[in-house]
């Protein structure tokens, strides 16, 4: 079911060779749980994220989306449940262990250090994931090719960006990690749709030319859908929808879910 | 010429000052942490010093083992202090009574262990020199001020040219968005201490072998730096350096006109004036909160 929507998306395709696809999904994460200061948000959520598949998330605010996406990347840890990435348990429920196996989290809102330059945090990003000198041009320019505006504004301090620009810097930050699965939180936050389309195609093209898996959280339905493979519908802590983006086509169903 | 004299002092002592600033600023701006016992650090390097001096060691080693007494005491704070503090969600109220209480607690060991009173080393170096008429100069004050300079450099570069100094330069800023580019915000914190306690070292050594030490020296560089990070902008490093020097330059000027007892008022002053006229300090960027 997850990949028989798929939808062609345009864009540059990356440096990178094609990656075949993982026979083991992605994320696999079985009956998690999770909270704040005895508060249940998430409650026995199960989740498959496919290699070469997006699949998007919505939900009200609060629903438990993000905090979904905190727990997938280590950043919260879960009250119970497990997860493997690529079939393979985590060595830790880290962000540096699951930054390791492949994940890498474009975060809510702008992740960026205003006080930064871009080329700081691309050097930051590039530390952190432990690349040497001799291959961190190389991850530059694969960045750059996916997201050639940035060149624009490299030795710019992020604070000083549009939002648009921002948001690019954020996930090319993640992508510099080379990563097999993206968790992104509503990337389009304060972007005008016309600048998410522009965001937001050449990292879906992404799916088709390295294999990448993508769990796009979105408010901005109807853009999110046009890339989407799956959609999964999350109420109070738990999915109440798990299907295909033209199933709900239907403004009505989807306002009823929503 | 006495106030020749004296802005010479004061630039020695505010060079000392700007290095111990400058260490405290580091620790605040990059964790937010208030290390109250930042000036025992100080005191711990310049007594380690003292011991090792007199026990026949060489400045170098005595000094090294100033830096490392005073490194392994701001990493101890940090691990078993302020993290479990921050842990239990802790209010800077918390944070600031258990540094105060450390600290107080080393003052009086060190006053046990060391004896009360003032206690300096002796060096040629020390010992000054009429290079103008009335006015005297010792080559520590040249060392003094070579070594501050030479350490905030270093300290700018680290924070502009290396990765971990970038990722320092982010904890500050944002610490939960750290942890989503992978990276370990205890580890960066660690390095903040450990570093801003390292700057309190050298300083610690020359005052002992200028001024001198006593047990509750600590507690005098802390307010002064404190305050140097108030003036010179809460999280500018060179603020916070420029406003240590201008404090010690001001301390020492003022002893022309009042008693030395009422010098340290002086920076209190200055201070005072800035959170009036001034309160985003020297390099700092006004808030509207």
């Amino acid at each position: 079911m997850s990949l028989s929507n798929r939808r062609s998306t345009e864009g540059p395709g990356g440096a990178a060779p094609p990656r075949r696809e993982d026979p083991a999904p992605a994320i696999k994460a079985l009956g998690l749980s999770a909270g704040y200061g005895g508060r249940e948000v998430l409650q026995d959520v199960s989740l498959t994220l496919n290699a070469g598949e997006i699949l998007c998330l919505i939900g009200h605010n609060g629903a438990g989306k993000s905090t979904l996406l905190r727990v997938l990347f280590g950043l919260h840890r879960p009250s119970a449940g497990s997860m493997k990435v690529f079939g393979e348990v985590p060595a830790q429920h880290t962000p540096a262990a699951l930054g390791a196996a492949g994940v890498a989290l474009v975060p809510e809102g702008r992740g960026v250090f205003p006080d930064l330059t871009v080329e700081e945090i691309f050097g930051l990003a590039l530390w952190s994931a432990g690349v040497p000198k001799s291959g961190q041009r190389e991850r530059v320019e694969e960045v750059l090719e996916v997201l050639p505006r940035i060149k624009e504004f490299r030795t710019r301090r992020a604070g000083t960006l549009s939002g648009g620009q921002q948001q690019m810097v954020s996930i090319g930050r993640a992508l510099l990690t080379r990563p097999r699965a993206l968790l992104l939180d509503e990337p389009s936050i304060g972007l005008a749709p016309k600048l998410f389309q522009d965001l937001i195609r050449p990292i879906a093209a992404l799916r088709d030319t390295r294999g990448m898996a993508i769990l796009l959280v979105e408010q901005n339905v109807r853009e999110a859908f046009a890339v989407s493979d799956r959609v999964l519908v999350m109420r109070s802590g738990k999915f109440i929808f798990d299907g295909a983006p033209s199933d709900l086509d239907d403004h009505a169903r989807l306002m009823e879910l929503f | 010429m006495l106030f020749l004299q004296l802005l010479l002092q004061g630039v020695q002592t505010g060079a000392l000052y700007a290095l111990t600033a400058a260490g405290f600023a580091l620790i605040f701006g990059a964790t937010r942490i208030f290390h109250f016992a930042h000036g025992t650090s100080f005191t711990l390097a310049g007594y380690v010093f003292l011991f090792a001096w007199n026990g026949g060691l060489p400045w170098w080693a005595g000094s090294l083992a100033g830096i490392l007494v005073a490194v392994l005491f701001g990493l101890a704070m940090e691990r078993l202090v302020y993290r479990p503090i921050q842990r239990h969600e802790g209010s800077f109220f918390t944070v600031f009574v258990a540094a105060f209480g450390v600290a107080v607690v080393v003052q009086n060991l060190v006053g046990m262990v060391a004896g009360r009173g003032f206690a300096s080393v002796d060096t040629p170096l020390s010992r000054a020199d009429e290079v103008l008429p009335d006015v005297f100069l010792a080559p520590i004050f040249w060392i003094a001020v070579g070594v501050a300079v030479a350490l905030f450099a270093a300290l700018s570069t680290f924070l502009t040219r290396t990765h971990a100094g970038v990722a320092l330069r982010a904890l500050a800023q944002n610490p939960d968005l750290l942890r989503a580019y992978g990276l370990s915000s205890n580890r960066l914190s660690m390095l903040a201490f450990a570093l801003g306690s390292a700057m309190a070292a050298p300083a610690a050594v020359l005052t002992a072998m200028t001024s001198g030490l006593n047990e509750a020296v600590g507690h005098h560089v802390m307010l002064i730096s404190m305050a140097a990070t108030i003036v010179g902008g809460v999280g500018s490093l060179r603020g916070a350096a420029l406003a240590g020097l201008m404090l010690g330059v001001a301390e020492s000027v003022a002893l022309q006109f009042v008693d030395t007892q009422w010098a340290e008022g002086v920076s209190f002053l200055v201070l005072f004036a800035f959170i009036i006229f001034r309160p985003s300090g020297i390099f700092g960027v006004a808030q509207a909160r």
